[in-house]
């Protein structure tokens, strides 16, 4: 089968608005940097960078390590470095005490990126989030500035066109967000389509897979017997379990969390 | 004639309470309104905890119909837990039992987020975007204009009681010019306003109701005196026709000591955890029986867990067991648990099979908690004195044919029954 075959005319759509809005990235900043999970969106994302221009990613790729992901995530890194030829930057995150319970102990992810952010002084992030991904991404914009403190004024944004004008006030940097438009079966038809690398954890394995990836000890698998990516996009097309389910750390979860923890919850 | 219907919520108000001040004349108004209605004891739900409880009070129906069992639960196949909101309650609430009539509905608890209604609908704890806990958004405006915040910030007590209760004021101020605005503004038929601010208050300062030389004990009274105010404003803007109701979700009561379950269940082997992992992923595949705020108690089943291990024909037995050990706790000779529920005595309807396996009712001051990182059994709370309580939250019914229609001994159930029977 040739790729024109399987690159559709909706995915073909959305890589040419995605690749025109890393080449306006590139074109605007003085020193952008792509943020890399190791997971489906953001390898997708590079793989666009590569097809933006000609075949090279020519930013520095972020991966924040936690010291607690999978080994096949770390597997999949060193891999994906060496065969692509990525630049990669790793910011350290760091342990801290939970405020609330004390006892619990969280990561510092946003500490770690900002440290490295201010140290590299990159002026734009590419980020690989998607609007359908849960309620809180879907205020966000294509670009998105943030402030000192990292803090997304979503009341204050920019007007939704990319050739804007006006300067961002205060922004530490600038968050950009080519993905914003994809969904998670059109990450997958992509990565079948242009034969991305897969991080194998994905993969139905004893009966389970994961759909996102987070730590490895906060992530949970859901029974799943998809091996393939066409088994993923069928399961997909039926399920009604949300993609972040597995995932303990969302922010609104960290948020009723706190909310039932001051009144002598969990 | 148009009658209308006026339903105020006092979360977490026990009966005694209402009944001890208005006796002693800090709750005037609500003295006056004792002898023109009927005013009962009413029984929460089980577990007795406000997302419970409201979801039956709003839909008039059972957990296992509505599928509320607490503020948490697990995702189906994980350990991860999950918070179960207004998108998850099965049954719809009585604002969607009469489309030609119009609803204003305010900070009721677990209708987070909003969806659209013939009216107004401003939803309660927990609410996490403005943006999603008010219909229509049109009103958002005006509600920033009025500082109205979905929820007061709990974290203060911690730091400051002063602060906490300065908060507290101000959240409730601010919730009470709204249903003076929207009470103006709207043609409504049925109004519902909640004070929650009552129960932050009890759970935190329960000792200063308790006692009188208490440094909050006044500031403690002033926050009822000020929903007795409102009672009365209320029942003085509505005719002889209209009716009200006033209740509350469940009880509250002193705190004695906290118990651990999940540590309990530890212990006694019935529960083993693998303490690398995190919260409930902690649940190793030796373990039989889990538990979850407050006393709901999971039987660690091979067909709903990753790791489960209790296989269907062994299923008796082992509930025959928790039932037996369960029921020894004992806190200074002292037993801890009154009564255990299987799920099929409390439980009716469609969710069922999510139900908890067994519900524990604790004797008086046992706070049950389902914590699962804890190292003891019992344990000293170090910010909260009162607890929730079972058998006497409120319930006052003023219509023309209140004594026909309040069941003797009515339980949050029956709301929306009494709802459908008044002034007919």
């Amino acid at each position: 089968m040739t790729r024109g075959e399987i690159m559709n005319s909706r995915l073909t759509e959305l890589e040419e608005k995605s690749i025109f809005i890393l080449r306006e990235a590139k074109a605007k900043f003085k020193k952008p940097a792509v943020l890399w999970s190791m997971g489906k969106d953001s390898t997708v994302m590079l793989m666009l960078c590569k097809k933006a221009f000609l075949g090279n990613v020519p930013f520095p790729a972020i991966n924040i390590d936690s010291g607690r992901d999978f080994p096949e995530s770390y597997e999949f890194k060193e891999k994906m470095v060496k065969e692509w030829g990525i630049n990669l930057l790793i910011a350290q995150a760091e342990h801290k005490k939970d405020a609330i319970s004390g006892t619990a102990e969280g990561l510092n992810k946003a500490e770690a990126l900002k440290k490295l952010l201010e140290k590299e002084k990159f002026d734009a992030l590419i980020v690989s989030i998607r609007r359908d991904e849960h309620g809180v991404r879907a205020k966000e914009r294509y670009v998105s500035p943030r402030d000192k403190n990292f803090r997304w004024d979503f009341e204050n944004q920019p007007p939704e066109i990319f050739n804007y004008t006006s300067e961002f006030k205060d922004a530490s940097h600038v968050r950009i967000h080519p993905l914003l438009h994809w969904n998670e079966v059109d990450i997958w038809e992509y990565s079948k389509a242009n034969n991305i690398p897969v991080n194998p954890l994905y993969f139905a394995k004893n009966g389970k897979r994961y759909r996102s990836i987070g730590y490895a000890d906060s992530t949970v698998p859901f029974k799943s017997n998809a091996k393939t990516i066409d088994e993923i996009i069928k399961e997909l097309k039926t399920t009604d379990i949300s993609e972040r389910a597995g995932r303990a750390q969302d922010k609104e979860k960290e948020y009723v969390m706190q909310r039932l923890r001051e009144l002598g919850y969990m | 004639m148009n009658r209308k219907t006026v339903i105020i919520g006092i979360d977490g108000v026990p009966y005694k309470l209402m009944d001890d001040l208005s006796n002693k004349g800090i709750m005037p108004y609500f003295q006056k309104l004792k002898s023109k209605g009927i005013f009962r004891k009413m029984r929460s739900s089980i577990p007795h905890i406000s997302s419970v409880s409201w979801s039956s009070i709003i839909t008039g129906s059972n957990p296992a119909q509505h599928g509320i069992f607490g503020f948490t639960d697990l995702i189906p196949n994980t350990y991860t837990l999950s918070f179960p909101d207004f998108n998850a309650l099965k049954v719809k609430p009585f604002w969607h039992h009469n489309e030609n009539k119009k609803y204003v509905i305010i900070n009721v608890p677990s209708t987070y987020p909003v969806k659209p209604l013939n009216g107004v609908h401003i939803s309660g704890f927990i609410s996490l975007d403005m943006d999603k806990a008010v219909y229509p958004s049109s009103l958002l405006g005006k509600l920033e204009e009025l500082q109205y915040e979905v929820d007061v910030d709990a974290g203060t007590v911690r730091t400051s009681k002063s602060l906490f209760l300065k908060k507290l004021t101000q959240t409730n101020e601010a919730r009470i010019n709204t249903y003076r605005y929207l009470w103006e503004k709207e043609k409504w038929d049925v109004f519902m306003f909640v004070f929650t601010g009552s129960d932050r208050l009890e759970h935190f300062l329960w000792n200063a109701y308790e006692d009188k030389t208490h440094e909050h004990h006044q500031a403690f009274l002033n926050y009822f005196k000020r929903v007795d105010e409102i009672i009365g404003e209320i029942n003085q803007r509505i005719s002889d026709n209209d009716s009200l109701i006033i209740l509350s979700d469940h009880g509250m009561e002193q705190i004695k000591t906290n118990v651990n379950i999940n540590y309990f269940l530890e212990q006694t082997k019935f529960l083993y955890l693998d303490k690398s992992k995190k919260e409930y992923n902690q649940i190793t595949k030796k373990s039989l029986a889990f538990s979850l705020d407050p006393g709901r108690i999971y039987l660690h089943r091979e067909s709903r867990y990753p790791h489960g291990s209790v296989k269907e024909q062994d299923e008796k037995n082992i509930i025959q067991d928790l039932t037996e050990t369960l029921s020894n706790i004992e806190y200074n000779n002292e037993k801890v648990i009154k009564k255990i529920y299987q799920k099929q005595e409390i439980y009716h309807g469609t969710e069922l099979e999510r139900a908890p396996d067994l519900v524990l009712i604790e004797n008086p001051g046992f706070s049950l908690r389902g914590a699962i990182e804890k190292n003891t059994l019992f344990e000293q709370d170090p910010i909260l004195t009162g607890k929730h309580t079972l058998e006497d939250s409120v319930l006052f019914v003023k219509s023309e044919n209140a004594d026909k229609i309040v069941p003797p001994s009515p339980t949050v159930e029956d709301m929306v029954s009494i709802l459908s029977k008044l002034n007919k």
